[in-house]
């Protein structure tokens, strides 16, 4: 047998798919061929690759996603599967609608309105209902659902928009909290990663967004957003600073105001 | 998965916990980047979420969601293209193993699989480590059966190749190094 003849059956002998006559004319081959025998000593190889173990945080973070996304869904009424896919579609068009500039006028009309409504039942002699506590929720998940439509945007001024009305919540929601950290990571324009890094560090007293926040400092390429992160790591007094600034001077093509920044940071921890 | 499509959102749990190592695996042996394969990871369990309807019962559920996972990644990428290339110091840690030779083989091996073209690294993946049967792998890359024992058969010669090459390059590093250590230093104590 020749080489190019084996390479067809090469796959399934490495999987052990191969019947018991092509099984032995493969390994005959191979006892002859170095070539084709280094390729299955290389296959067997692979198997020594360690498996790399995720973050134990990524546990809590899933949990965090279903909870929001369970939030999300029980505001929908209860109905038949059918019904509900007929619901799934209308708001997959509603969404999409709500993108197009027609719906974001629509969105602030709303928005308007119900915030008068309940500002004039805040301000009326009665005391707060139950009706108003669900509007109050309602009010709640449509920001929310704002700030992430406009962090999905193209355009940075949009973008930058939606980082400022996801300051108005004193509480940040799961969903808000990873969008903005992505924003932080990943985004294109840097001033709106500085406003993400802004709105990120007034909740930087719950240790998830913390450490979220400060282990984004080696990933990040922007000498503008290094700089403010390393300000943030003094004004925590965070106790791996001294680590993450060690760990971010030894990156190599750091820029060299970012360097003279890191080692005014690490006399100042001294 | 059936319980999931139905809206029983508990049971996402049970398959976060099945699939969440493998799939990092998948993509930090792709990408490299420990923080956004764990991101991907979290954004494919978004997506069998949203799209827990499209899941047709009896097809094979890992291939639906490597599906998944490929898409997300191309989205990824397509929004927030690579800036970097790939370093070798970007790769994970290689765990001390019983012996030095294997560890040394390990490293290597990491080393000559990001050297691959990301399409060959992938399919590499696929079969070897997420465990993917080739009938799927080829519903999974739209491609005929025969087209995907062609492609790992390539994979793997040139990942032979890429393994050589590096064995070879540290074979000759060591050789210089042993050669510089035995040839006394000009004016050192060897010299009468």
């Amino acid at each position: 047998m020749k080489c190019e003849h084996i390479a067809e059956l090469l796959p399934d002998y490495l999987q052990g798919r191969l019947s018991a006559e092509q099984h032995h004319n493969v390994e005959a081959h191979l006892e002859q061929c170095a070539d084709c025998s280094e390729e299955v000593v290389i296959w067997r190889k692979l198997s020594l690759l360690p498996v790399d173990q995720p973050d134990p945080a990524s546990r809590a973070r899933f949990e965090a996603m279903l909870q929001a996304y369970k939030a999300g869904r029980s505001n929908q009424p209860e109905g038949g599967t059918e019904w509900r896919k007929r619901a799934s579609v209308w708001s997959w068009n509603v969404f999409h609608w709500l993108r197009s500039p027609l719906g974001a006028a629509a969105w602030g009309a709303a928005l308007l309105a119900i915030g008068v409504f309940a500002g004039l039942r805040l301000a009326g002699p009665k005391p707060p209902s139950l009706d108003l506590a669900a509007m109050q929720s309602e009010l709640a998940s449509m920001k929310q659902l704002v700030v992430l439509s406009m962090l999905q945007q193209q355009s940075a001024s949009a973008r930058l928009e939606g980082v400022t009305w996801s300051t108005r919540d004193q509480q940040l929601d799961p969903q808000v909290l990873s969008a903005l950290l992505h924003t932080l990571r990943y985004d294109a324009s840097v001033d709106v990663r500085l406003a993400a890094l802004d709105a990120l560090s007034r909740h930087g007293r719950q240790p998830q967004v913390h450490k979220a926040i400060l282990d984004s400092l080696q990933q990040q390429q922007s000498p503008l957003v290094q700089v403010a992160l390393i300000d943030l790591l003094l004004e925590w007094r965070d106790p791996d600073a001294a680590q993450r600034l060690q760990a971010l001077q030894q990156a190599p093509n750091l820029n060299p105001t970012v360097r003279q920044r890191v080692e005014w940071a690490r006399s100042k921890l001294n | 998965m059936l319980q999931v499509r139905d809206g029983a959102g508990e049971t996402l749990g049970v398959l976060f916990d099945r699939y969440q190592t493998p799939l990092f695996n998948f993509y930090s042996k792709l990408t490299g980047d420990r923080t956004l394969s764990e991101d991907l990871v979290q954004e494919v369990f978004l997506r069998i979420l949203k799209y827990r309807q499209s899941y047709r019962p009896g097809t094979p559920f890992r291939a639906w969601v490597y599906q998944i996972a490929r898409n997300a990644r191309i989205d990824h990428f397509r929004k927030f293209p690579p800036q970097t290339a790939l370093e070798p110091e970007m790769l994970p840690p290689v765990l001390p193993t019983d012996s030095a030779q294997e560890q040394q083989e390990v490293e290597l091996l990491q080393r000559a699989l990001q050297q691959l073209p990301e399409e060959k690294r992938e399919i590499l993946l696929l079969c070897r480590f997420q465990e993917l049967k080739y009938e799927e792998i080829a519903v999974l890359l739209g491609c005929e059966l025969n087209t995907v024992r062609t492609r790992i058969h390539r994979a793997l010669q040139d990942l032979r190749k890429a393994f050589h090459q590096l064995a070879h390059g540290t074979m000759l590093k060591k050789a210089e190094a042993a050669a510089a250590e035995s040839i006394p230093p000009r004016g050192g104590r060897h010299e009468v």
